[in-house]
């Protein structure tokens, strides 16, 4: 119904790669996840999906064929940036999106506002940032659309306003609908997607199942009795993405093979030898700044 | 069923599995009895806000190891055999656990005996022997 295919795509603004080669597929019926550091190339990335930016060679296509006029009709897009008009009430935006889209439902639009609170007579110049994104959020999820590529659709809002778009994008999934959302919250990505793309400067650096990439991705954590200990062939293991030595420990960032690879080293002589789990969050601070992340894995996992 | 499951999203324990685990435990513990209605994959993913395809995925694996079933068009239920099941269940929960403890006492470099003699003692007072 609304499979995504990106392939190759770059987007460069003024000779700077925005997005550098980047190729991805979403599949229908889910909750997509696009996650990555401020620049990564996130929007970007969605303004080449809507057409609202050129690409400068790639392609997008849905369902196999490049964007077109009945396509786009069937995608509801928030921004991260409000795109409101400052002078005009919620009421006539919501009159407004009537006139734009013909399968816009404004009796749902107004039971969405209700639920997030938000009076409809006000202009979109006294709203907080949050309010605005309560209005985008449901003015798109009142559009009866297949597709919603939603960019922070939670931004300032609060956690019991966060959790209503969160449902409302499960429900979109459980209607067999195609969900693509960007958030820095990465326990609104691990709650809600069911398969995630990390990107970074332009470029996709980790892709795949949530559920899965926790279940392979593990610390595995060994203590020599002296410092002078060798790891044999272990380092060298293709599923050792990682290893960090501090005299008498050996921490593995390790992608699959954890309890394997944990019995290797505790024939290597390592006593004290633990599998610590991962979260989304640890995941992605090694994808995006491989450096800093062991320790702090490790010095959570003694504080709880 | 009544609402028993919660899921930690931010563990590191992948959802389907904790979904998987606590349907499983319920059954063991008889909260859920055989021929018993599962919610929807749908509902549940609603009702615990986690994607719906994670749900399936959970429901799957328990219908490939035969705690549930599911018909087209009527939903899923604990097998009607599903209690015979729960004391294997009720053993595999038990068997994890250990396990998990056993690692972690090697991992601390504690030897076989013991590994032994604190498991008689943790038996011994969880387990009373009744006086003979």
């Amino acid at each position: 119904m609304s499979t995504i295919t990106i392939s190759n795509l770059r987007k460069l603004y003024g000779g700077v790669p925005a997005v550098d080669g980047f190729s991805l597929e979403i599949p229908e019926a889910t909750v997509f996840g696009l996650l990555g550091p401020n620049g990564a190339g996130k929007t970007t990335t969605f303004k080449c999906m809507l057409d609202l930016a050129r690409p400068s060679s790639g392609s997008i296509l849905y369902d196999g064929k490049p964007l077109a006029p009945e396509t786009f009709e069937r995608i509801a897009y928030v921004p991260e940036r409000s795109v409101l008009y400052e002078w005009m009430t919620v009421d006539e935006h919501v009159e407004m999106t009537r006139r734009a889209f013909t399968s816009f439902d404004p009796a749902r639009a107004y039971e969405l506002l209700a639920q997030f609170n938000v009076d409809p007579h006000k202009r979109a110049r006294a709203l907080s940032k949050g309010m605005k994104t309560a209005v985008m959020v449901a003015l798109a999820f009142a559009r009866n659309v297949n597709i919603m590529i939603l960019d922070e659709p939670t931004g300032g809002l609060d956690p019991v306003n966060q959790r209503h778009v969160l449902s409302l994008m499960i429900n979109e999934a459980a209607k067999g609908n195609t969900v693509i959302f960007s958030s820095h919250q990465i326990g609104q990505v691990e709650r809600a997607a069911e398969r995630i793309a990390v990107m970074d400067r332009g470029r996709l650096i980790l892709e795949g199942l949530v559920d899965d990439l926790k279940a392979d991705r593990k610390i595995v954590e060994g203590i020599f009795p002296d410092v002078s200990f060798t790891l044999d062939g272990i380092a060298n293991d293709a599923r050792v993405a990682r290893t960090d030595r501090t005299e008498r420990i050996v921490r593995l960032l390790v992608t699959a093979g954890a309890d394997e690879i944990a019995a290797h080293l505790s024939a290597a002589g390592a006593v004290g030898v633990r599998v610590l789990d991962l979260n989304l969050e640890d995941i992605f601070l090694y994808a995006v700044s491989p450096a800093t992340a062991t320790a702090d894995v490790v010095a959570k996992e003694s504080s709880t | 069923m009544p609402a028993v499951l919660t899921v930690d999203p931010r563990s590191g324990v992948p959802i389907y599995l904790q979904i998987i685990e606590q349907i499983r435990r319920s059954v063991a513990l008889g909260v859920l009895q055989a021929g018993e209605q599962l919610p929807t994959v749908k509902q549940l993913a609603i009702d615990l806000t986690v994607n719906p395809n994670t749900v399936a995925r959970a429901y799957r694996e328990l219908e490939r190891d035969r705690v549930i079933e599911t018909s087209p068009g009527r939903g899923s239920f604990v097998r009607p055999d599903g209690s015979a099941e729960a004391p294997k269940v009720g053993a595999e929960i038990g068997r994890g656990a250990l396990d998990v403890a056993l690692r972690e006492a090697k991992s601390v470099g504690l030897t076989r005996n013991e590994v032994r003699d604190l498991f008689e003692a943790g038996l011994e007072r969880w387990f009373p022997t009744e006086a003979a």
